[in-house]
C-alpha cells in the first residue's frame, strides 16, 4: 500500500519535472531571441555610429569649415595681426608652443 | 490469410471431377450444393498446406526486414544520412562579415570607413512587374527604365542591377516585392574627405579590397576576416540556439601621419597653383622634420574615390611617390653640403664663376646670368650652375655619388606604399666630368619629390636621417648621420639666404616664420631631347630657428609665361608653410609684419638670377 502511494508521488514528481523541463526548454529559446535580437539591435547601432561618424566627417572636413567661414567673413589668423604672449620662465626661445606637438 | 477451416470448406463444394477425394475429407454438404459447385471447377482445386506455410514465412520474413532496417537507421548503425537530412531543416550556417578597418588621419578623423549596403540583383526569367512597379524599381536604382528593362531581358541566370546601393533603398526595393528581384549583403567605403587626400588614402574596389594607396599597402591589417556560427532557427525562422560559432576577426583601424587641416592647405595651394599657371599637373609634400611623418600628399589632377565609375589611370597616380622627374636647382645643396663636409670648400670659399660659361670636353654649361666671383654661400642663393658644377668637380666621382647614396637619391624610400620608385643616378664610375657637373646641379639625375624631401630634411635636422612614414609614429624613430650638424647648419644659413631679397626666391617668404628653401626649374626630357616644357619645384624649410616642417611643391608644365620655380612653386610653398605653421602652432621667430616688399618682389623683373638649364648640344 505504500509502495502504491510512494510510486504515485514519484510518478506526479516525474509528471512535474517532465513539465518544467518543457517550460525552462522554452524560456531558454525565447530568452535566446531575445538576446539574438538585442545584439542585432547592438549591430545596427553600431552600424548607425559607424555612418553617423562618416557624416561627422564628411560636414566638418577643412574645404567645408573654409566655405562656411568665408560666408560668414571669417579671416585666418595671421602673425602680423597676433599678439603673441610668452610665458616667463619657458622663454620666447622655447621652439614649439605648448601644445603643438602631440 | 485463409484459415485451413475455410479451403476445407471450399473443398466441401468441390465439383464432380474431384469429389471422391472432397467427399472423403468432408461429407458434409447436401447433394444440392455439390451440384452447384461442380458448376466451376476452379473450386474443386485442394491447395497443398506448404503453400499457406510460405505465404505465413514470407510474411514473418518481411517483418523482420522492416524492423531491421527500422533499427538499422535509428538505432545507430547508419544514422548520418537522415540526421544530416534532418539538421538541414532546422540548422543554419550563417556568415558573420568583418568590417575592414577605418583609416584616420593623425588626429582621428575618419578618412576611409565602411558601411554596410546591399547588392540588387535578378534571376531575370524570374522577374514578373509591370510598368509602374519598374519605372519606382529604376527611380530607387538611379537607373533610367530602359536601361533596367534591356538588362532584365538579358539571356541570363543571374544579373546585377545595381551594386553598394544603401541599405535603406534595398529595403525599399525589397517592399516593392517584385518577383525575381533580390539584394545580397556587401560593404561601401565612404571616403568623406574625398579628393583632398584620395592619393595618400587610396580606394577599394567592390568586393572592399584595396586598390590603391594605403588601402593597397596595408590590406592585410585592414581586411576583416569573416567569421561564421551554425544555429538553430524554429518554425518561424527565429534562432533559438547557438551550435557552434567562429568569431569574425575585424580589420584593424589605421592611423596615418597625414594632419587632414594640412593636407587641405597643401590641397588648395598646389591646386591655386596648378590653375593660376594652367599647369598639367603638380604635387605637394609636407613633412614632420622631427619624426619624419608626412603630414600631407596633395596631388593635381585629382579624383574622387567615392565615385567609382570615375577612377580613371592618370588621375590616381601618386606623383610624389611614382613620378620621377629632373629635379634641377633644388639639387645644388647636396653637392655642397658633400664638398663642406669633405673639407674641400667652406661656406666663405671664394669661387670665380665668370663669365658665366664653361666647356667641360666637348660641351659648355652656363649661368642664365654671369655673377663673377661668388662664396660658396652665395653660389647657393644666387644658384649658380658654374659654381657648383666647380664644387662638385672637386670630388671624386666615387665620393659625390656616396653622398647622394647616403641623401637617398637612387633609393627608393621605404614607406611600404605601392609604386614607389628609385629614381636614377647612375654609378659613379660610368660618369664623366660634364655629367657630374650636370648632375650637381639636377640634371642627369632624376628623383621623386618624396626622396627630394627626404633629402631637405637631412639638411633640417642637423644631418640625420629619419625614414619617412606615411602611419603615425609614436617614438622618434632611429636616425642615421650623413651629414655634420656644423655643415647641415651652414645649408640652412645658405638655403636661408636663397629666399631673402637678391636670392632666387622671396616669394617664398612668410610673415612671422624665417624660412629657408630652393628653387628648381627643369626642362623636360622628351624622346632624348630636352624640350620647352618645364618642371618647376621648390623645396625647403621653416622655421629657420628649429625646423619643425618640410615642404616640397612640384609643379609640371606651367604653361603661362612663368614658369621659374621661385614664381611658381614657392609661393604655393610660402601659402602652405604659412597655414600648416600656425594650424600646428608653431611659434613665430621672424619678423611678424608681411614683408612689404613682397609684392614688388613677386614681379617677373625683380627674379633676379634664375638658373638655366643647358640642353646637350
Amino acid at each position: 500500500m505504500i509502495r502504491r502511494g510512494l510510486m504515485v508521488v514519484v510518478a506526479l514528481l516525474l509528471f512535474a519535472s517532465a513539465l518544467g523541463l518543457v517550460t525552462a526548454q522554452h524560456r531558454t529559446r525565447s530568452l535566446f531571441v531575445d538576446l539574438e535580437r538585442a545584439q542585432q539591435e547592438a549591430r545596427q547601432l553600431d552600424v548607425d555610429y559607424e555612418r553617423l561618424t562618416i557624416d561627422q566627417a564628411r560636414l566638418a572636413q577643412p574645404a567645408a569649415v573654409e566655405r562656411a567661414a568665408v560666408k560668414l567673413g571669417f579671416r585666418a589668423v595671421e602673425p602680423g595681426h597676433t599678439v603673441y604672449l610668452n610665458l616667463p620662465e619657458a622663454s620666447a626661445a622655447a621652439p614649439l608652443a605648448p601644445g603643438a606637438r602631440k | 490469410m485463409k484459415s485451413p477451416a475455410r479451403a476445407a470448406e471450399r473443398g466441401t463444394g468441390a465439383a464432380r471431377g474431384g469429389s471422391e477425394r472432397a467427399g472423403s475429407r468432408s461429407s458434409g454438404g447436401t447433394r444440392r450444393e455439390r451440384t452447384a459447385a461442380a458448376a466451376n471447377p476452379l473450386l474443386t482445386v485442394a491447395l497443398p498446406a506448404w503453400r499457406s506455410k510460405l505465404l505465413l514465412f514470407t510474411l514473418f520474413v518481411a517483418f523482420v526486414a522492416l524492423g531491421g532496417r527500422a533499427f538499422y537507421l535509428m538505432g545507430g548503425v547508419s544514422t548520418q544520412f537522415l540526421q544530416r537530412q534532418g539538421e538541414a531543416r532546422y540548422a543554419r550556417t550563417l556568415e558573420i562579415p568583418a568590417t575592414r578597418g577605418r583609416v584616420t588621419d593623425r588626429n582621428g578623423v575618419v578618412l576611409a570607413s565602411s558601411v554596410p549596403a546591399r547588392a540588387v540583383w535578378a534571376i531575370p526569367e524570374d522577374v514578373e512587374t509591370n510598368a509602374a512597379q519598374l519605372a519606382q524599381l529604376a527611380k530607387l536604382l538611379d537607373l533610367n527604365v530602359a536601361d533596367l528593362r534591356r538588362r532584365l531581358a538579358e539571356d541570363k541566370s543571374f544579373v546585377y542591377l545595381r551594386r553598394q546601393v544603401d541599405v535603406e533603398v534595398a529595403e525599399r526595393i525589397a517592399a516593392l516585392k517584385i518577383a525575381g528581384i533580390h539584394s545580397s549583403r556587401e560593404f561601401k567605403r565612404h571616403y568623406p574627405e574625398g579628393p583632398t587626400s584620395a592619393h595618400v588614402v587610396g580606394f577599394t574596389n567592390v568586393e572592399d579590397r584595396g586598390q590603391e594607396g594605403i588601402e593597397l599597402a596595408y590590406e592585410s591589417q585592414l581586411a576583416g576576416r569573416s567569421g561564421s556560427r551554425r544555429v538553430i532557427k524554429d518554425r518561424l525562422g527565429r534562432i533559438v540556439d547557438d551550435v557552434w560559432l567562429r568569431e569574425p576577426g575585424d580589420g584593424r583601424d589605421l592611423a596615418l601621419s597625414i594632419d587632414s587641416r594640412v593636407q587641405y592647405i597643401a590641397f588648395s595651394a598646389l591646386k591655386a597653383a596648378v590653375d593660376k599657371h594652367n599647369a598639367k599637373a603638380g604635387a605637394a609634400l609636407v613633412l614632420d622634420v622631427h619624426t619624419g611623418e608626412v603630414l600631407a600628399l596633395a596631388n593635381w589632377p585629382t579624383f574622387d574615390p567615392n565615385l567609382r565609375g570615375r577612377l580613371s589611370g592618370d588621375a590616381i597616380r601618386n606623383r610624389v611617390i611614382t613620378d620621377t622627374f629632373e629635379p634641377g636647382s633644388t639639387m645644388k645643396p647636396f653637392a655642397v653640403a658633400a664638398a663642406m663636409d669633405l673639407g674641400k670648400v667652406r661656406p666663405d670659399t671664394r669661387i670665380q664663376t665668370a663669365p658665366g660659361r664653361m666647356t667641360i670636353g666637348d660641351r659648355t654649361i652656363g649661368d642664365a646670368h654671369p655673377h663673377g666671383v661668388l662664396t660658396v654661400e652665395e653660389v647657393v642663393a644666387k644658384s649658380s650652375n658654374i659654381g657648383t658644377a666647380k664644387i662638385a668637380l672637386e670630388l671624386p666621382a666615387q665620393a659625390l655619388w656616396d653622398s647622394y647614396t647616403a641623401f637617398g637619391f637612387g633609393q627608393a624610400p621605404r614607406l611600404g606604399f605601392p609604386g614607389a620608385v628609385a629614381g636614377r643616378l647612375r654609378p659613379a664610375k660610368s660618369w664623366r666630368p660634364i655629367e657630374q657637373a650636370t648632375i650637381s646641379y639636377g640634371h642627369g639625375v632624376s628623383v621623386t619629390l618624396m626622396q627630394l624631401a627626404r633629402a631637405y630634411s637631412v639638411l633640417a635636422r642637423d644631418g640625420e636621417m629619419v625614414p619617412l612614414t606615411l602611419t603615425r609614429v609614436d617614438a622618434p624613430p632611429p636616425a642615421v648621420r650623413v651629414l655634420s650638424p656644423e655643415t647641415a647648419r651652414a645649408m640652412r644659413r645658405m638655403l636661408e639666404m636663397a629666399v631673402a631679397e637678391g636670392g632666387t626666391a622671396p616669394a617664398a617668404r612668410i610673415a612671422g616664420y624665417r624660412v629657408a628653401g630652393k628653387t628648381g626649374t627643369a626642362r623636360k626630357i622628351r624622346n632624348g631631347q630636352y624640350v620647352r616644357e618645364y618642371v618647376s619645384s621648390f623645396v625647403g624649410f621653416a622655421p629657420v630657428s628649429d625646423p619643425r616642417v618640410v615642404i616640397a611643391v612640384m609643379i609640371d608644365e606651367p604653361s603661362s609665361d612663368l614658369y621659374y620655380g621661385g614664381l611658381v612653386a614657392a609661393p604655393a610653398f610660402a601659402q602652405i608653410a604659412a597655414a600648416s605653421l600656425r594650424t600646428l602652432q608653431v611659434a613665430p621667430d621672424g619678423p611678424l609684419e608681411e614683408p612689404k616688399s613682397l609684392l614688388a618682389l613677386r614681379q617677373p623683373a625683380s627674379a633676379a638670377p634664375l638658373l638655366q638649364a643647358v640642353p646637350p648640344q
